[in-house]
């Protein structure tokens, strides 16, 4: 049995269907990230974690016991808010060491905690500060610490981020995989940013109107997307309406020109139209590098994102980008040049309409 | 330019002269017992006489009484609407605004039918007619007190601040005396120098329900005596603006107060 399960958890407030059939299995020390879209249902099913709303079925498990309807202070269960949720009249010391407090540990073992927490989370010796006297990002680290230090099974994170600036994002994020890691401890990450969940998550559930759309590997997520929604949502993607040409061959037409895919077509019907996708990244110029389909595109458009070249092509209907790594030397098209594109069989996926 | 500013000053000057001209007729007034001297023998004959210790002293336990017993009623009822009954706060807001509505004349004659008679029959001993009294004094300071700890609990993130909490282990009896009173702090303060104003200057249910009180005592004051009266209000708007500015200097410090503006 794995450490934190959700089998079968559904939420409704009235008429709305927050959260759906949701199946999770958590392993012990694992950090799961929820990404959506805003109202997807992430926050709700973490605050059924946490025991703040009750299900209206289905059943929550921590470590083989049910938890689904016990109250949130007898659950165990740490958790990190958007807004920081200091208690403002207490200092950053008495902050971390309120969980202990309540539960009644020696006052010589909540500062040596405090003191521990402190360190961790590279604050020593801003123990004696008030909440007000310390920035966002560091008021989210006392936040990150205070609900670690009284030992919970499960740590629940929602949209720890979102309130700071893209800067100390990216190095708390960091920050707080590190700790995650160093203490081992089972996480929730609930976020609406993929780039968030991609680069700290070992798995990623992706979640969509209540219900979840895929769980797998921040690597199974972008490169094997399981529906179209998935896809759209994690990275940038084109899609292009083709027609099947030859089901078992996989073969399709896009504007013409024939393609082929790695991916089966599923008994599709010949001349029936399908979505596919490929990823910018994967698209090249025809030329010094040579896969098996080439398509013949018209430049629309070319944008600098830094590291990157971003080109928007058109065939046809088809507008869509290629990605192609910056460099000083490199010889760009212009727009309105005709040219030649080429991407392997692997990088067409076929896609299954969502839910 | 020049214009809006003349004008501006002559409302404020107007403003000032309207208030501070009474003040400063009675001040002069209660300095003048003494023929052809000021002096302050008003207010020597005010503080010797014992009808006013005793009835301040009186007025004062009542008000530090209703304050405790008003403040733990209302703080948790606030609190609880806050958190999950949102959709009531019109409701609450309209109840406690009653006592604007309903004179207090019309309580205590409604409190003296209810409670004189079994099966409570609180007139009938001291104690219980104070503890009448207080609930009274309760009541026509509740718009004052509920309002201000409404405006309190909207400063702090009340839910969240209690989840929080909650998911540290803390049960409701924790939540409240460690977190959300103490974040109250000036809320609970200007809640509870109001009801002490209210409850030292009331006179309508200390009279009816016979209890010697502050507000009966300066009303008999001012029927047989001249100075004194005035140096009695002298010394009420003194103590008004001593609590005001310890108000001000207390919540100066509050945390509460700094995050208002601090980062979020
Ligand atoms: N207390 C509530 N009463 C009624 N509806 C609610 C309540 N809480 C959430 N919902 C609804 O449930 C759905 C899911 O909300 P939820 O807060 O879980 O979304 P989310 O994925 O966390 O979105 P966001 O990224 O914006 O935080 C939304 O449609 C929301 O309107
Ligand atoms: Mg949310």
């Amino acid at each position: 049995m794995a450490f934190l399960e959700l089998t079968n958890v559904r939420k409704s407030f009235g008429q709305v269907n927050a959260v759906e059939s949701f199946d999770l299995k958590v392993e012990r020390g694992e950090l799961v990230s929820f990404l959506g879209p805003s109202g997807c249902g992430k926050t709700t099913t973490l605050r059924m974690i946490a025991g703040f709303e009750m299900p209206t079925d289905g059943s929550i498990t921590i470590n083989g016991a049910d938890i689904t309807y016990v109250p949130p202070n007898k659950r165990n269960v740490g958790m990190v808010f958007q807004s920081y949720a200091l208690f403002p009249n207490m200092t950053v010391a008495d902050n971390i060491g309120f969980g202990l407090k309540i539960a009644k540990k020696p006052s010589s073992e909540i500062k040596k905690r405090a003191e521990e927490m402190l360190a961790l989370i590279h604050m020593p010796g801003l123990g004696n500060r008030y909440p007000y006297q310390l920035s966002g990002g560091q008021q989210q680290r006392v936040a990150l610490a205070r609900a670690l230090a009284f030992s919970p099974q499960v740590l629940l994170l929602d949209e720890p981020l979102s309130a700071l600036d893209a800067k100390i994002r990216v190095s708390l994020r960091g920050e707080i995989h590190s700790i995650q890691q160093k203490l081992g401890i089972t996480t929730i990450y609930v976020t609406h940013d993929q780039e968030e969940a991609l680069s700290m998550s070992d798995r990623v559930v992706v979640m969509n109107n209540g219900h979840i759309e895929q769980i797998g590997t921040p690597f199974e997520i972008y490169n094997f997307p399981k529906t179209e929604f998935v896809a759209q949502f994690v990275g940038t993607l084109n899609t292009l309406t083709a027609e099947v040409r030859d089901a078992a061959d996989k073969r399709l037409v896009v504007d013409g020109q024939e393609i082929k895919s790695a991916h089966a077509l599923d008994g599709a019907q010949v001349g029936e139209k399908v979505t596919v996708s490929i990823r910018p990244e994967r698209i090249s110029f025809y030329g010094e590098i040579q896969k098996v389909n080439t398509m013949n595109c018209t430049v629309e458009n070319i944008s600098f994102l830094g590291s990157i070249v971003r080109i928007q092509v058109r065939t046809g209907a088809n507008v869509f980008y290629m990605d192609t790594f910056n460099n000083p030397f490199l010889e760009l098209p212009k727009i309105g040049d005709k040219i030649q594109i080429t991407f392997s069989a692997e990088a067409v996926l076929v896609l299954r309409q969502s839910a | 330019m020049k214009k809006i500013n003349f004008w501006a000053w002559l409302w404020i000057v107007l403003g000032a002269v309207y208030f501070f001209l009474p003040l400063y007729g009675t001040l002069d007034f209660s300095l003048r017992e003494q023929r052809g001297v000021l002096s302050f023998l008003a207010y020597q004959n005010v503080l010797n006489d014992p009808r006013f210790r005793d009835s301040f002293t009186f007025s004062t336990l009542m008000a530090v009484a209703t304050i405790i017993v008003g403040l733990l009623l209302i703080v948790p009822t606030a609190y609880w609407v806050h958190l999950r009954l949102p959709q009531a706060r019109p409701i609450v807001e309209f109840i406690t605004l009653l006592p604007f509505v309903v004179p207090a004349i019309v309580l205590v004659f409604g409190f003296i039918r209810i409670y004189s008679g079994p099966p409570l029959a609180l007139t009938n001993s001291t104690t219980t007619t104070n503890a009448l009294l207080m609930f009274g004094y309760m009541v026509v300071a509740l718009p004052y007190t509920y309002r201000s700890v409404d405006a309190g609990l909207r400063a702090i993130d009340v839910r969240t601040l209690t989840e929080a909490a909650q998911s540290l282990g803390a049960g409701w009896f924790t939540i409240l005396f460690r977190i959300i009173f103490p974040n109250l702090r000036v809320a609970l303060l200007s809640g509870a120098f109001l009801t002490f104003a209210i409850v030292v200057g009331e006179f309508t249910l200390a009279n009816l329900l016979n209890r010697p009180a502050f507000g009966p005592y300066m009303v008999l004051l001012g029927q047989d005596r001249a100075y004194e009266p005035a140096a009695l209000s002298i010394m009420s708007f003194a103590l008004t603006w001593a609590a005001i500015g310890l108000i001000q200097l207390l919540s100066r410090g509050a945390p509460e107060q700094s995050q208002l503006g601090g980062v979020h």
